[in-house]
């Protein structure tokens, strides 16, 4: 074989191997660019890599970083002590730490340029594929993996077979890219793409920002998928040209062997909740319209950027959100909260009756912010899962940011157009 | 393990979709003494629930498809090297169970349409890691498996990833 798809093509880059062994499904090591780990499993792989390697060094300090984003200013004194004993390794090895506050690990690789198109990272994240949307190949890892790449900066992995998925339309707003990342979920769940990687395209990419097109990837891991390519363009080389650095555009060759091609119409797409109790319970708003809801959180690798905070923003501005409703905004990254607070967000949010919390992963990461209470807390989230007891015993939907700022002054679930034309 | 072969006796649990609940159960996740994992292992496999009884050291276990799907439960892994299972040959296998094992130092093999083969139980099995054959030296029958990939060799001659990054 002598034509790749687009994570055979980025692997082929980090290995040893011949062509001939560059096919689906077989298993190769392959060098890895950046290895990172946070204050969840983070400690785990400290101690795994200070018992097996008792005073080795790592295969290279510049190629690794901490990122604690799960559990920020430590609310307990068990998160505390595992984020110390970060510091205290990094320390020691001279290894980055991007602290407390500086938001989610996924989001800071490409944010601060930490992690470029055709580069393989692994973190103890499970939505570190999000990355696919700017042509990286990330992947979740566990302890033993992160422990053995931290030492010797190699991983192996399994060559995915590859769906090409063509998104054929467009649509306006008040659809936004979670409407569609909703959908497309919806559609490849039901499609099975267990273990597969994909590749997207479509007229609609080329209007996608970075930020949409992370929202896009992000729900891949919830239809099972092993990782979704955008592939790189303009809008990517834009994106590095602005933070100083100048990529190497990748492609799928032309005639790349996909295991299937997938045409999928979002031609006036609607919009789109997820209910419980799982992602891929997708169905069209009108279904679930009126349902109550009393807590309502903005944030997540998939929904917590300075632009998904502005789409908030504009449903609030001169509203007041239902005295029924806690609504909690933790924005992706420092650099979001920076944005919020020049473009006056922040406070339109605030004056609404809305509430800001240190950069994270937010309800995620079990614990974070927007534990909810007890079984009347019914939760609306623009993060990516609704696994029951996650956040809280009750029902968890997801949507987007435009739905859940609607959602807010409403106090049920609300299409954004009726709420925008009072 | 550093042999290029490993001969043992076959025991056969052709069963498909084993859970790694039906493995070891999720309300035992306390558990992380291989040797108290070790009598609990199939104990929600209906029709082998004594296996972990049974004594079974150095033996190759042979499965059917999609084992070990389900949740990540290194205790699933952990339970069968206890047991002194020397390798466990199946039509294929969950991903996670498969990359557990595999870093632990547990060699699975992936045979296609195993079901078809006439292994029966104690046959003598011999498995070529480095030719992907397994042969029956009861019957004579040679067995072609999914190519073992190199870094599943590298993990399992080492004796297990973190073993492995000892000397890479």
């Amino acid at each position: 074989m002598t034509s790749f798809t687009l994570i055979e093509k980025i692997i082929r880059n980090r290995t040893d191997v011949s062509d001939d062994e560059i096919y689906p499904n077989n298993i190769v090591w392959v060098n890895l660019d950046l290895v990172t780990a946070r204050d969840y499993a983070g400690p785990q792989v400290i101690d795994l890599f200070q018992k097996n390697y008792t005073g080795s060094k790592t295969f290279n300090n510049e190629k690794i970083i901490f990122t604690p984003d799960c559990y920020p200013y430590g609310n307990d004194p068990k998160h505390a002590k595992d984020q110390e004993k970060i510091r205290v390794f990094a320390k020691e090895h001279g290894i980055k730490v991007t602290d407390l506050g500086s938001g989610i690990g996924s989001h800071l690789l490409f944010r601060r340029g930490f992690s470029k198109p055709g580069d393989i990272a692994i973190g103890a994240d499970s939505h570190y594929n999000i990355l696919g949307a700017l042509g990286i190949l990330g992947q979740g890892a566990g302890d033993v993996m992160l422990a053995f790449a931290l030492k010797t900066g190699k991983s192996w992995i399994k060559i995915p077979e590859t769906v090409k998925v063509i998104l054929k339309g467009d649509y306006e707003w008040p659809t936004t890219a979670k409407d569609l990342a909703l959908y497309v979920l919806k559609e490849l769940h039901e499609y099975g793409i267990t273990g597969k990687a994909v590749e997207f395209y479509g007229e609609i990419i080329d209007k996608l920002s970075i930020e949409e097109r992370v929202t896009l990837c992000s729900l891949i891991t919830e239809a099972s998928g092993v990782i979704g390519f955008v592939p790189d363009d303009k809008i990517t080389a834009d994106y590095y040209s602005e933070i100083g650095i100048e990529i190497e555009m990748l492609s799928a060759d032309e005639d790349a062997r996909y295991v299937s091609e997938l045409v999928l119409d979002i031609q006036d797409l609607g919009q789109y909740i997820a209910c419980p109790p799982h992602p891929h319970n997708v169905k069209k708003i009108e279904e679930v319209i009126g349902t109550p809801i009393n807590s309502i959180i903005i944030g997540s690798c998939t929904n917590g950027s300075s632009a998904d905070i502005h789409d908030v923003a504009k449903i609030l501005k001169g509203h007041k959100i239902n005295p029924d409703v806690r609504f909690g905004i933790v924005p992706a990254t420092r650099e979001d909260f920076v944005s919020i607070n020049l473009n006056g967000d922040m406070t339109i949010i605030l004056e609404s009756g809305g509430n800001f919390f240190g950069a994270g992963c937010s309800t995620c990461a079990n614990g974070q912010y927007g534990l909810t209470g007890g079984e009347t807390a019914v939760t609306l989230t623009t993060g990516n899962r609704n696994t029951q007891g996650k956040i809280g015993p009750a029902d968890v939907y997801l949507a987007s940011p435009v739905v859940a700022a609607a959602t807010a002054i409403e106090g049920k679930i609300a299409a954004p157009k009726e709420v925008v034309k009072r | 393990m550093s042999k290029e072969t490993i001969k043992a006796k076959a025991k056969l649990v052709i069963v498909d979709d084993v859970d790694t609940d039906q493995i070891f159960h999720q309300s035992l996740l306390t558990i992380h003494d291989p040797n108290e994992i070790k009598p609990h292992i199939f104990g929600n496999l209906e029709g082998y629930k004594s296996f972990g009884k049974e004594d079974n050291v150095g033996k190759i276990l042979l499965v059917g498809k999609n084992f070990g799907k389900g949740s990540t439960r290194q205790q699933a892994v952990t339970g069968f090297i206890a047991h002194g299972i020397t390798a466990i040959v199946g039509e294929s296998f969950g991903p996670i169970y498969y990359s557990n094992s595999v870093n632990s130092g547990l060699l699975l093999v992936e045979v296609p349409g195993i079901s078809e083969f006439k292994v029966k139980e104690d046959d003598d099995l011999e498995i070529d890691i480095t030719q992907s054959l397994i042969i029956n030296q009861n019957n004579g029958e040679t067995i072609k498996c999914v190519k073992i990939p190199q870094p599943v060799l590298d993990i399992i001659k080492a004796g297990g990833l973190l073993k492995l990054g000892e000397i890479m």
